[in-house]
């Protein structure tokens, strides 16, 4: 293989898939560069905010004569400083792609034939209205379930859902972190925690990847403190490039709730912990105590592959390293029925070691109703206004994923968010009732919800399924009406609120007028839809600006102040660590727990799954044969979302399965083989990446290929999709199952 | 002394993200499918579980005695004001000499310009306006920097002094400007 060759297969070799072709090919000459006439040119930079993934980074656009040619990160947030993603940086790919969605359009053929014609907006919002109309007669406001990316655009997209009486609004968190949101509020009584990586002496992580599930504030962060000297510890069945950073424990899938047991056993058997901590601030320690005596690090050996020495060696270093030591409580967590509680016991594990509100530790994410709690940090920050909205219809039924029902774990599951996996189950079902219709917004649940094949069978069901989007999404091809979506590049939304150690605010504003004229922002089409549906009332402002100036002047801030830098943080305000110089200080200001404490022991979860503090739970191991399949995220593409955008489609058009060098070698199947993925009800084509970068019981793919929809012309077929292979199981705490699945590999 | 533009990459901090792949082709308007820079991965290397795997960022390695410049048989190819190695694309009649002797294989006929093509420091749009060049400046992992070598304050002389460098492919005699730093890296 010449080197040309080499760098085709080897290039985004993460991703078992070359990045494009070289440059060489039978070419004449066209035009030199500088024959192109320069004329006067007028270049501006716009700062908005990136939704090239949900992390809304804060980026400059240029602007050169009204067309964006590029984007680099906002310079005017020292945490992210200047930089962006390979994502952020493809920007001007998606917005001037000539796939985007242009038109609103209503379904003329059989659903997924991909027969529509296109419509004005009036049509479509009058479409929408008289059906939903029909639906909510017949059965009520709470067959209509609403699932949307959690995002800015939701308070317009669910104004829409509760003013109709539908108790069923999601967010995609329960395919994503929400097994760590529960986790967070069951022990703090609030979601918003978050670590100071940056300034960390040991780190261990359990799966999270943060240098391929990239969040720029985060990677950096991370980055710095390796580069200060700390210790990165990667558990992770397979070798991530995070892993590759640090000391890879290639554990058992499944097992690290064992993992941190253990950790706690030997922390508590050596006395380790922060004593003063655990006595000033938690409660439940002594049941915590009662839970972990008998997982040692020889019953963790067994249980983790991982031997006991290694155990018992990581669990001193981290205890040493206290309290500027995180183990991390990761991202994307929805991997088996009660992650939940592997959540909670590394939390527990954390809090033994007092890095709670301390530099290098975990903090309360301290916005302005935070900061403005504190005397010395009053007058800083202040919050953002609210937009009032009068009383809506209360649902006259109970949620269909038993959220907020007390006495099971529904009651655990944010209300925000829900079970979004439920939608499916009950318009096939038609448990606890019948869900008819299914609004989508940003969302691609044929990708993104667990048991593809089970999704489309629902949405085939469906009385209405509107989609809005960018693209033409293997959702939205099943769709009765789609609405085009402007880009993030064009559009206004509300200012929110992107608080760390300190009060920060983030815009995101139009750096382009409209590329296709016939899109809208989500804002608008919601409101339109609103207006139509007699839900006028409920969006009680003229336009965006006129909605941000009302969030922002309460915060005694301006929109024309926020576009000129993009970001506001409050001037000559110090990152603010409660505990930082008084390890005593109370925590009752930022502790949202009726008891005041930090609550290892939680009585809400003994009442809802009869386990107050986590126990331990075998889940099988893969047999001889089948292997455990795992899936994660790829620096270059986010989730369901960018495999089509044209630029990163070229950088990574599809993935391949990771299978071990061992592994493969039984099965007679060589890098790069064609091999078919059998879950034993579901198969998948697919190529093999042979690798000694992962378990021999394993294999991985990067989620978010194998695209359905024909109209994702270059995304289109090509690579596996995960989500066809797992099933549709709904974990405790309403989350996604995704690394219970066990498969078989052969060569095609 | 005379300025002495060079690149210093630690590859350790080189997270294979793309960033920078991505943020030279809107910055240098490079065509579809072709490119002036890119982060391949090498490795895994190793045997289960003991493996490493790192990214290393390829260029234009600029060249002091740079061949491209040698067999360019129009000059197109030449040494700047500063050293640097550039190409005139008007003077490129597109034989491709420069492509056979890069021993970086850096180069490519650009595929709107029919010219040969290749990183520039993002010397016009960038340096000589005091910015970084494209990738440099959107480097998620802190890899990449970028300055005067002989200025002992600019961050490149810093991190040399501090750290052992190589050239690649040291034995052509080409004296690179960019510097490989692989502390911390297992090869």
């Amino acid at each position: 293989m010449n080197r040309r060759q080499f760098l085709k297969y080897a290039l985004y070799g993460a991703g078992g898939t070359a990045i494009g072709v070289s440059g060489l090919g039978a070419l004449t000459k066209v035009a030199p560069k500088s024959a192109i006439a320069t004329t006067n040119t007028e270049e501006t930079t716009v700062f908005s905010a990136c939704e090239m993934c949900r992390n809304q980074c804060p980026i400059a656009v240029k602007v050169v004569n009204g067309k964006v040619t590029k984007i680099e990160g906002n310079p005017n947030d020292s945490g992210f400083g200047g930089v962006i993603c390979a994502r952020g940086n493809s920007g001007p790919s998606l917005l001037y792609d000539p796939q985007r969605l242009k038109k609103p359009m209503i379904r003329t053929g059989e659903r997924g034939t991909g027969k529509y014609k296109e419509v004005s907006w009036d049509e479509a919002y009058t479409y929408i209205a008289d059906k939903l109309k029909v639906i909510q007669q017949d059965f009520g406001g709470e067959s209509v379930a609403f699932a949307s990316r959690k995002g800015p655009h939701d308070w317009f997209f669910r104004t829409i859902g509760k003013g109709i009486g539908s108790p069923n609004i999601f967010s995609h968190e329960a395919t994503c972190p929400m097994t760590r949101s529960v986790a967070l509020d069951s022990m703090f009584g609030v979601e918003a925690i978050a670590a100071d990586y940056a300034n960390a002496k040991y780190i261990v992580s359990f799966g999270r990847n943060w240098l391929e599930g990239i969040h720029i504030a985060q990677t950096r962060a991370i980055m710095k403190a390796i580069d200060n000297g700390a210790k990165l510890v990667v558990l992770d069945p397979r070798l991530s490039v995070t892993a590759s950073k640090g000391e890879w424990i290639p554990i058992k899938g499944t097992t690290d709730l064992a993992f941190v047991m253990a950790m706690a056993n030997i922390i508590i058997t050596e006395e380790r912990y922060d004593k003063d901590f655990v006595e000033r601030y938690t409660s439940g320690f002594d049941q915590w105590k009662e839970a972990v005596k008998d997982k040692t690090p020889e019953w963790a050996e067994n249980e983790t592959g991982i031997p006991k020495e290694t155990i018992i060696r990581i669990t001193r270093e981290f205890a040493e390293a206290r309290p500027q030591a995180i183990l991390d409580f990761g991202w994307r967590t929805g991997l088996t029925p009660n992650d939940f509680q592997l959540r909670r016991a590394i939390m527990i594990v954390n809090m033994m070691m007092g890095n709670f509100e301390v530099p290098g530790g975990y903090y309360r994410i301290k916005n302005a109703s935070v900061t403005n709690r504190f005397p010395e940090m009053t007058g800083y920050a202040k919050a953002l206004g609210a937009i009032n909205q009068p009383a809506f219809p209360k649902p006259v039924t109970s949620r269909i994923d038993g959220t907020g029902i007390k006495g099971i774990p529904g009651q655990l599951i944010p209300e925000g968010d829900g079970a979004v996996g439920q939608i499916v189950e009950s318009i096939l079902t038609g448990q606890p009732y019948q869900i008819k219709a299914w609004m989508v917004h940003r969302f691609n649940p044929v990708i993104s919800i667990t048991e593809s094949d089970r999704v489309i069978e629902a949405l085939k069901k469906l009385d209405l399924l509107v989609v809005c989007d960018v693209y033409m999404t293997d959702t939205a091809m099943f769709a009765d009406v789609i609405l085009p979506e402007c880009s993030y590049l064009e559009r206004h939304e509300p200012v929110y609120d992107m608080s760390g150690l300190t009060p920060k605010y983030v815009l995101r504003q139009p750096a382009v007028e409209l590329v296709y004229p016939d899109t809208k922002p989500s804002w608008q089409i919601y409101k339109e839809l609103g207006e139509k549906m007699d839900l006028g009332k409920y969006f009680p402002f003229q336009n965006i600006e006129n909605y941000i100036s009302r969030q922002l002047t309460p915060a005694g801030l301006s929109l024309s102040q926020l576009k000129q830098k993009g970001v506001w943080t409050p001037e000559g305000m110090k990152p603010f660590y409660l505990r930082a110089n008084d390890s005593q200080a109370s925590l009752g200001n930022v502790i949202s727990k009726v008891s005041q404490k930090i609550e290892f022991y939680s009585e809400e979860v003994q009442h809802a799954t009869k386990q107050g503090v986590p126990q331990y739970k075998r889940h099988p191991q893969p047999e001889e044969g089948k292997f455990r399949f795992v899936q994660g995220k790829v620096a270059v593409h986010t989730n369901a979302g960018t495999v089509n955008v044209p630029v990163l489609n070229e950088l990574m058009p599809e993935n391949s399965l990771w299978i071990n060098k061992a592994s493969a070698d039984n099965l007679g199947i060589l890098d790069g083989d064609d091999i078919i993925i059998s879950s034993g009800i579901y198969e998948h084509k697919g190529k093999a990446k042979v690798t000694e970068g992962i378990r021999p019981d394993t294999v991985f793919c990067y989620h978010g290929f194998g695209r359905i929809s024909p109209e994702l012309k270059r995304a289109f077929g090509k690579g596996i999709n995960d989500n066809k292979l797992i099933l549709n199981q709904i974990g405790e705490v309403g989350n996604v199952c995704t690394s219970m699945t066990m498969v078989t590999v052969k060569k095609a | 002394m005379a300025k002495q533009y060079g690149m210093v990459i630690q590859v350790a901090k080189c997270i294979g993200c793309q960033a920078c792949t991505v943020a030279c082709k809107f910055q240098n308007e490079v065509p579809e499918g072709q490119y002036r820079t890119k982060s391949p991965v090498f490795g895994p290397i190793g045997t289960y579980p003991n493996v490493a795997m790192y990214f290393e960022k390829e260029a234009c390695q600029m060249c002091q005695k740079a061949p491209c410049v040698n067999v360019c048989p129009t000059k197109a190819s030449h040494y700047d004001e500063n050293g640097l190695v550039m190409i005139d694309p008007d003077k490129c009649v597109g034989c491709k000499y420069c492509l056979t002797a890069c021993p970086y294989d850096a180069r490519f006929i650009n595929a709107k310009t029919g010219a040969a093509d290749k990183c520039t420091f993002c010397f016009e749009e960038r340096v000589s306006k005091g910015l970084k060049p494209a990738c440099v400046s959107t480097c998620v992992g802190g890899s990449l920097s970028f300055g005067d070598v002989n200025d002992p304050n600019s961050d490149v002389a810093k991190i040399l002094t501090k750290s052992k460098s190589e050239f690649r492919k040291a034995e052509f005699g080409t004296h690179p400007s960019i510097y490989y730093i692989f502390d911390g890296v297992v090869r």
